[in-house]
This record gives structure tokens, sequence and C-alpha cells, in this order.
């Protein structure tokens, strides 16, 4: 029996050889997850979509670059959709207002202990790594990467000047990288 | 890694780079490894919340949507200014792969006349959206052919003759205009097709890429610049039907 990494490997390897077949059937197994990633930063659904359709388009043109000695597939194709999304939110040219509640509720998906999936270690040693960070530093880190916030946003949720949010961003990220052993 | 250079990669990968100078990192990703694994790293690190974000169903549709996209030509494509780190890498990768194999023993004297020829028998038939280049030197027989596909999005660079002489690496580098040289791997052996996704070379066009050899220390140019002597170069040119 395969693992869900060696299926989607295979899926990968395929579509490297053009088959659409393969294609369809990725799609079908990750394109659930990436729009909930997309969304969750562009908090949109047209450009989440938008933004989903061009992950599917780079994975199909560079699905022969993918290398399973650098990590699972999966985590490979959520940096394509994240990278894409952030490229979008930053792009956007509209500033889609943030309530303290949503960034409330962002942090509380993200940093409850929930699902255990196939890096539950790693997600174990992210979350006790975040648990150590000054509280500001480690919102700032997580609704960033997690809600795709900018610099100004996370000054305006804060109420500190953007030149705060740049040195907490810094030092959280210094010391996440400690933490997680460099 | 430098403290500055590191903020700088995780900012990157958290996200909080304004537009501008998120594509001057990915700019700079392409000359800079040190940089490119910074960035990396971070992916690494930051890759388990991915696994937080709850599942949201697609539109019925855009499967199809996205399908009709697929036969597009590559450079039709929508493609964020920045290249997403992990294309990059996956890049590197390769060319790392590369390295790893022996190089071939027969001897090429350095430096060169360079030329390029494209005799049309060497052109093998192709479809619309081909590019063929013969890497050349001195009107002889092609040391390499680059074929380029744009509507499979992929670059295939054959060697034919080409060899590194005892101790040393040929390199094939990619030159887009105005750019300083990417490197796309190194040349091993005769008869080695070396193949990847249009999608690695940054402001690829066709009609005005380069690609060019160099001899470089075994193992490749350690800084990720060319060093040595240029062997070979040549364009594209558009393939005949």
């Amino acid at each position: 029996l395969l693992s869900r990494s060696e299926r989607l490997e295979t899926l990968l390897d395929r579509i490297a050889g053009r088959d659409r077949a393969a294609f369809r059937e990725l799609y079908d197994a990750v394109s659930a997850k990436l729009l909930g990633l997309t969304h969750r930063i562009l908090r949109d659904r047209a450009q989440a979509e938008d933004a989903l359709q061009e992950t599917f388009l780079k994975i199909w043109h560079n699905a022969a670059a993918y290398d399973p000695a650098s990590g699972r597939p999966i985590a490979w194709m959520a940096a394509i959709a994240h990278n894409t999304a952030i490229d979008a939110v930053r792009r956007r040219r509209e500033v889609l207002s943030r309530t303290a509640e949503e960034g409330d509720e962002l942090m509380a998906s993200v940093v409850d202990p929930g699902s255990q999936g196939p890096d539950g270690a790693d997600r174990e040693a992210l979350r006790r790594c975040l648990d150590g960070l000054d509280p500001a530093h480690r919102d700032c880190i997580v609704l960033a990467y997690c809600g795709g916030y900018s610099r100004q946003e996370l000054a305006e949720r804060f109420d500190k000047p953007v030149g705060t949010v740049k040195t907490w961003l810094h030092r959280g990220l210094a010391l996440l990288k400690t933490c997680l052993g460099g | 890694v430098a403290d500055d250079k590191d903020s700088l990669a995780g900012e990157y990968v958290l996200g909080t780079l304004a537009a501008e100078e998120r594509a001057e990192v990915a700019r700079r990703m392409l000359a800079d490894h040190e940089l490119a694994a910074a960035v990396t790293a971070w992916q690494r690190r930051l890759a388990p919340f991915a696994d937080s974000a709850a599942e949201l169903a697609p539109s019925a549709g855009l499967l199809a949507a996205i399908e009709a996209r697929l036969d597009a030509p590559a450079a039709a494509t929508p493609r964020a200014p920045a290249m997403a780190a992990a294309e990059v890498t996956a890049l590197r990768r390769r060319v790392s792969f590369w390295r790893g194999t022996t190089a071939g023993a027969a001897a090429l004297a350095a430096c060169l006349a360079v030329a390029v020829v494209a005799a049309p028998y060497w052109l093998a038939p192709s479809q619309g959206g081909h590019f063929v280049g013969m890497v050349s030197r001195d009107g002889g027989l092609p040391a390499m052919i680059v074929e380029v596909d744009t509507a499979e999005g992929t670059v295939s660079v054959r060697s034919v003759t080409a060899a590194a002489p005892s101790g040393r690496s040929l390199e094939l580098w990619y030159v887009a205009e105005g750019r300083a040289p990417l490197s796309v791997g190194l040349i091993e052996r005769a008869g080695a097709t070396l193949r990847f996704p249009t999608g690695g070379l940054p402001g690829f066009i066709p009609a005005s890429a380069t690609f060019a050899v160099t001899e470089e220390p075994q193992g490749g140019a350690p800084e990720g610049k060319p060093t040595g002597p240029v062997i070979f170069s040549g364009k594209l040119i558009p393939a005949p039907d």
C-alpha cells in the first residue's frame, strides 16, 4: 500500500510526462487543501481561485523539477500555492480591511493543537518554539505567514509603528530559528 | 548566513515584504546561492503551518478552466514576477545532481573561437513553438543541441561532442538579455540530455536567450558565476516546420 506522499510523488512523476489523467487525480487530491491555503491569505474567493489556477499551472509546468529528497510533495505544492497567494496579496491595490476578530480566529486555528498529519512532530516543534516567543512577536509571524498580513496591517492591529513591527518580525524569526535548531 | 540576509529571507517567506522587495529578492536568489538556501530553509521551518489550513472545495468548473490553459504556450502562462522559491531551488537541486556524476575525460582546448552554426540538416522536423540552437565552435560539428518546446514549456540540452578536460567541468549557462548568467547544469558526457522546465529560466524569451558553456573547476563554478573561458555559445532560432 502506498503512502499518501508516495501516491502524490507518483502523480507528479506522471504529470512531468504530460499525463492529464494524473493531473486530474492530483487536482482531486490536493485542490481543497491548497484553496484553503490561498483563501486564508487572500480572503476573497475569486482571487483565491485565481491563485489556485496559477498554482496548478505552475505544478503542471514544473512537475519535472520536484525532487522527493527535498521534502514531501504536499509541502512543495503548498510552498508554490503560498508564494503565489502572497505575490497576489502584495500586488493587490485595494486593501481589504481586517477586523481584530478575524485575526483572533486565525490565531486560534493555527496555534490550537489540532490535527496530527504526517508533519505532526515538525508541527509540534514549531508550536513549542512559537510558544517561547513574546506573544506579540509570535502573533505577527503567524498572521503574516498564514493570513497574508502586511507590515502595515500588523502595525494597525498592534497599534505600533511599522518600524516596530519590522523589529518584532526580525527578533521573532531569529529566536524561532535558534529554537528550531538553526 | 549573515543576520540581515537571513532576516530578508525570513521576511520573504513570511510574505511581509512589499511587492517590489519580493521581486528584488527573487532576482537576487538566482545569483546568490546563500540567499536561496536561506529562503529554502525558512520554507522548511514554516511548512508545518500549511497543515492548519482548513480545506475549501473549489468551484465546479475550475479544473476545466485550468485544463483549458495547460496547452497554452508557457510564455502565456501567468507567472508571478517572482518565481516561487520552491521552483528555483528545484532547479538548483537538478544542477547539484549533475554535479554528482563524473566528468568526461577527453581534452578540450580552452578559449577556442566561438561560432554559432545553424546547419539545417541538423534540425529535426518539429512543430510550431519549437526553437533549436546549435552550440558549436569553429563551424565544426555541433557540441550541443538546445531544443525549446514552448508548448510543453521544456528545454532539452543534448550534449553531442562536448567533453571536459581532465579535472575540469563544463558548465552550461543561460543568459537572458540584460541579466547575469544563470547556471543550468554541468555537461558531464557526450550523449547526455539535460531537460528542465522553461519555468526555471527567468525572463525566458527564446529568440533572445543565449546559452553558453564555460570551462570551470571540477564540480562547477564555486560562486555560481562563470569564472572560466567561454568555450561555446549560441542563440536559439525558430525551428522550421
